[in-house]
């Protein structure tokens, strides 16, 4: 007895002794890059002189959480993630300006704070109404035709009456559930719609209402008329308890013909076989304006830990990732992801980044707002008013209510967030 | 069920009785097939693949080597490290075990046998303790660990051993309350013989209490055991959930949290979670249902 | 010699616990938000502001809710599993570790499992037998989801009671129920008049057991519906299963209001003192009767 506690008390004090850190860490939050940005940093580690590993963080909601525990472990990654001021605004202390950088001088999308660079933006990601190609052409519906509320009402009736002779399930596939953790989707991304769709790239006419805890009721009143037509055409089991899985998958083998998604899902599509060609469509929220283009956005970037002892190596990192052959092979092909940097030349090659690509070559495009409301206001105060309104527990009025009296929080908790 | 008073002839009544406890039991093996009903499925979704889940949950697989297959691809996932989370499980398990039981047997020993105002106000901080929720000290606690471990130079959040540390702070109440009723009841007599002879006082404790105290150590250690290799919030802010040092149950978590949901996957990781366990129960079965109500009563 | 022998525990307790539980109280009154590290006091605002926040007082009856089902039905299943493992049944020591068993596996690794279940092989099995009503996960549905999550709690946690209430019938000398049966009491009788009489002190153990656990459920309530579906409560979206300690951890770490997640552990503490205390006072009474 007495032997094999010794032992074990000698093994304690090894095990005390012997936890190695890595030199670079980076946390990486978005799950479907997670095995090419591994292998990139496994092969980059090779031959920098430093060693680079990834953790990924699945799942919105945890992503925060998890960074304060990081921080509050002393294990604070020396390159992390933020979503936005909000994010920033949490983190500022932790935030190392690379406005010198050559990263920073090839992008027009840097995360920028008084004129100062302090993000790198980890793609141009993209997100509407996902379509099938094959179905609206059978439903002989010209997708470029649909820039209106009206036009997409009539368009979601037509595919409606048609559901069986086009062999779908539901016109949308939409996912809202908390459970699901889902709220990503409706709570951040697609309430951008109503801080920024159609108005001029980078307007903060809606942005700086909603910070002083204000609503403008009638385009809210729109927009929650838009969102009730996309739930009340959608697969209603999706819709209230699916996840991300059943809400692509669904799109993906022809069972719904539009799905609310960004080019993100174009790797999961490519998983499929015979998966059928697809395209963008905006968020035709108004009939106000022709909606043409789409939701662009870096939506979120890179930043490095200024309090971090190996600050150098970690921007070298995110420097060569930019700079080199390997790094843009591995943004483009590996990952997928539509490059935001000048001088990458690749082209990425899922169907839906290639839409994205276009509409900012275009410049038809509307901004991503939700980074500016306080860190995880959309997901845990919005994203279960979608799910209400999802579930008809709630009618468009009372959404427009509810989240005017959610909007009278916010100057407080950004406030209580300088 | 009243069959004794209005039998007449005792023939019938056993043959009523003989039917009667075969419902009983088949009624009893249904229920106990309820209860087993998630575990089947699990083993059995286990040896399916996503599709063949998606179409059925319910029907058994059409090939069992699938599930060889799901566990390879689970093992090699690179975001559920299974070998090293269970290592990880085993090392901060079995450590924090071994410090629990040889610092709390000691220091119930040393209360029991120190009948002065401090030892009661010890033993009575340690019980009242016991009340306090986890949520009231987890916040502060992390945020302490990091100013005290910065201080004393030793890292202790994101580390085997201030996990452990951990675990002997929120242990240490129940389990010296445990040894400080046993310890009450070895005679006097045994201790005072042996300091006769000559044995020094922690000699004593070694040689003698500690052999009497293996019952209720195995109490002691099951109580413990079940607790801290199940333990999910504690290794969650203490280790953080992608740190270095990662447990089985932040693993599992990490692994079916992200919104990519494999049913395939996730249940195969479920099921090499839950294996260790129910294998350990299988051969410690005994001890392990003895130690747990032990333990709830006391 | 004596402080060497305390030492270690002494440490580890202060360290954990002792600093931990005032500091707690502190941050409970300050404007913390988990990262930043100038804070300023507050005073009892984060308590004031806790009994008007819907989400909270929500989380707050769901929980008594919860708890109320599981202390009900966990006791009455654990009971009647225990009657049964201790007639004269075959294979009796088998069905005890069966029933067991659930209680080795974590909450985490339990909610995922059953989250498969509710939504995947209820719904889907219901579909094709084609009763309708069950069509709908049990878990996304507000009206059914405590119901459900009591379900899994009480198929884990019944089997680990019934072992309390099998060593305490055992307890109870053999031949007082057979000499009441000898006497002619009926079955019934002798449950009511003898055993349960017999049991009243694990009945109070199990009571309370039942009680705190379900009061604390976390990992369970995290893995299975993580506070889902949505639900209205005073005009404001609520998530319908949260349960107090998740809510709290939510409050905290996901909408970093560090010093509100405090100040309602601190709250959720109080609670569960005033419940402990009652346990004591009917176990002095019951000590006083015997």
């Amino acid at each position: 007895m007495k032997r094999f506690l010794s032992l074990v008390l000698a093994l304690v004090m090894v095990c005390v002794c012997t936890t190695a850190l890595a030199d670079i860490k980076v946390s990486n939050v978005k799950v479907e890059i997670d095995a090419a940005l591994k292998e990139y940093a496994a092969e980059y580690s090779k031959t920098a002189g430093f060693n680079v590993t990834v953790e990924s963080v699945g799942g919105g909601a945890d992503y925060s959480g998890s960074l304060k525990a990081a921080l509050q472990a002393g294990n604070m990654p020396d390159i992390f993630v933020i979503e936005g001021m909000g994010g920033y605004n949490v983190w500022k202390d932790y935030i190392l300006d690379v406005s010198d950088t050559e990263f920073a001088k090839n992008t027009s999308v840097g995360f920028m704070v008084e004129g100062k660079c302090y993000g790198f933006p980890v793609a141009i990601e993209g997100f509407g109404l996902a379509y099938n190609k094959d179905l609206l052409a059978k439903a002989e519906i010209d997708p470029a035709t649909l820039t209106t509320y009206s036009a997409l009402k009539a368009a979601f009736e037509k595919l409606d009456g048609m559901k069986a002779e086009l062999g779908i399930d539901a016109v949308v596939s939409i996912a809202t559930s908390v459970s699901g953790g889902m709220t990503w989707v409706t709570g951040n991304q697609n309430f951008s719609t109503y801080l920024s769709c159609g108005l001029p790239y980078g307007d903060m006419t809606i942005i700086d209402m909603m910070r002083e805890g204000k609503v403008d009721t009638e385009r809210l009143t729109e927009y929650a008329t838009y969102v009730d037509l996309l739930f009340n055409y959608a697969d209603q089991e999706i819709l209230v308890n699916g996840n991300y899985d059943q809400n692509v998958n669904a799109f993906a083998t022809g069972k719904t013909v539009f799905c609310h998604q960004g080019n993100w899902i174009d790797p999961n599509l490519a998983a499929f076989e015979n998966c059928p060609p697809m395209g963008f469509i905006g968020e035709p929220f108004t009939d106000k304006q022709e909606i043409s283009g789409l939701m662009v956005a870096a939506p979120s970037w890179y930043v490095v830990n200024a309090q971090s002892p190996n600050k150098d190596e970690a921007v070298k990192f995110l420097e060569d990732m930019v700079a080199t052959e390997a790094g843009q092979d591995y943004m483009v092909n590996k990952a997928g992801m539509v490059p935001a940097f000048a001088n990458v030349a690749l082209e990425p090659s899922g169907d839906l980044s290639v839409d994205v690509m276009k509409a900012s070559a275009k410049g038809d495009i509307y901004s991503w707002g939700f980074g500016y409301m306080p860190d995880n206001f959309g997901m845990q105060n919005l994203g279960p008013i979608f799910e209400l309104l999802a579930q008809d527990a709630i009618d468009v009025p009372t959404f427009v209510e509810m989240v005017t009296a959610e909007f009278a929080n916010i100057p407080a908790l950004l406030a209580a967030a300088q | 069920m009243q069959a004794t008073t209005a039998a007449t002839s005792s023939r019938p009544v056993s043959m009523r009785r003989k039917v009667l406890n075969w419902v009983k039991v088949i009624f009893a093996f249904l229920l106990f097939l309820l209860f087993m009903v998630p575990f089947i499925l699990v083993v059995m979704n286990s040896a399916k693949t996503a599709q063949e889940i998606s179409l059925s949950p319910v029907t058994a697989p059409s090939n069992w080597g699938q599930l060889i297959t799901n566990v390879v691809n689970v093992i090699n996932n690179p975001n559920f490290s299974y070998f090293s989370a269970f290592l990880d499980s085993a090392i901060i398990t079995v450590s924090s075990l071994a410090v629990i039981v040889l610092c709390s047997s000691m220091a119930a020993w040393i209360l029991v046998r120190n009948k002065t105002w401090w030892s009661t106000l010890i033993f009575m901080t340690l019980v009242a303790s016991m009340v306090v929720p986890f949520q009231v000290v987890m916040l502060p606690l992390v945020q302490w660990l990091r100013i005290a471990g910065d201080f004393i130079g030793i890292k202790l959040n994101g580390t085997y051993g201030g996990i452990i540390l951990c675990y002997l702070g929120f242990g240490c109440a129940m389990s010296v309350f445990i040894f400080h009723g046993f310890i009450k009841g070895i005679p006097l007599e045994l201790e005072e013989a042996a300091d006769i002879d000559g044995c020094s006082r922690a000699a004593t404790f070694f040689r003698i209490v500690l052999p009497l105290l293996q019952p209720t150590a195995v109490t002691v250690l099951i109580l413990n055991g079940i607790w801290i290799w199940n333990d999910y919030l504690l290794p969650l802010l203490v280790l953080g959930s992608s740190g270095q040092v990662q447990t089985l149950p932040l693993a599992v978590s990490m692994f079916a949290g992200s919104y990519i949901k494999q049913w395939d996957l996730i249940l195969t990781s479920t099921l090499l979670t839950m294996l260790p366990v129910i294998i350990l129960f299988l051969f410690a079965q005994r001890y392990i249902i003895k130690g747990m109500v032990e333990g709830s009563i006391k | 010699m004596n402080a060497l022998f305390l030492a270690p525990v002494l440490f580890a307790f202060t360290m954990v616990m002792v600093i931990p539980f005032f500091l707690g109280i502190y941050y409970s009154m300050t404007d913390f938000n988990g990262v930043r590290t100038d804070l300023t006091f507050v005073g009892l605002k984060n308590y004031e502001t806790m009994f008007s926040d819907p989400l909270f007082l929500h989380s707050f009856l769901v929980t008594v809710e919860y708890t109320v089902i599981n202390v009900i039905f966990v006791n009455v299943v654990a009971f009647a599993l225990s009657l049964m493992v201790t007639s004269n049944l075959k294979g009796r020591n088998f069905l005890r570790a069966g029933f067991f068993v659930p209680n080795l596996i974590g909450g985490i690794v339990l909610g995922y499992i059953w989250q498969f279940v509710f939504n995947n092989v209820i719904t889907q099995t219901a579909a094709s037998l084609g009763l309708n009503f069950l069509t709908k996960s049990l878990i996304s549905n507000k009206d059914t989801v405590i119901w459900a999550m009591s379900l899994v709690n009480v198929w884990q946690y019944a089997g680990y009671i019934m072992m309390i209430y099998v060593a305490a019938i055992q307890g109870i000398p053999a031949n007082l129920m057979e000499a009441a049966s000898v006497d002619g009491a009926n079955y019934w009788t002798r449950l009511t008049k003898i055993l349960i009489p017999m049991m009243a002190s694990s009945f109070t153990i199990t009571t309370f057991l039942t009680l705190t656990n379900s009061f604390k459920q976390f990992d369970l309530n995290m893995s299975l519906t993580n506070g889902g579906p949505a639900g209205m409560y005073m005009m404001k979206a609520v998530k319908t299963s949260e349960l107090l300690a998740l809510n709290i951890y939510n409050t905290a770490i996901t909408k970093n209001m560090w010093g509100d997640g405090q100040a309602r552990a601190v709250i959720f503490f109080i609670v569960l003192v005033c419940i402990s205390l009652v346990q004591v006072a009917i176990n002095k009474r019951k000590e006083v009767e015997m």
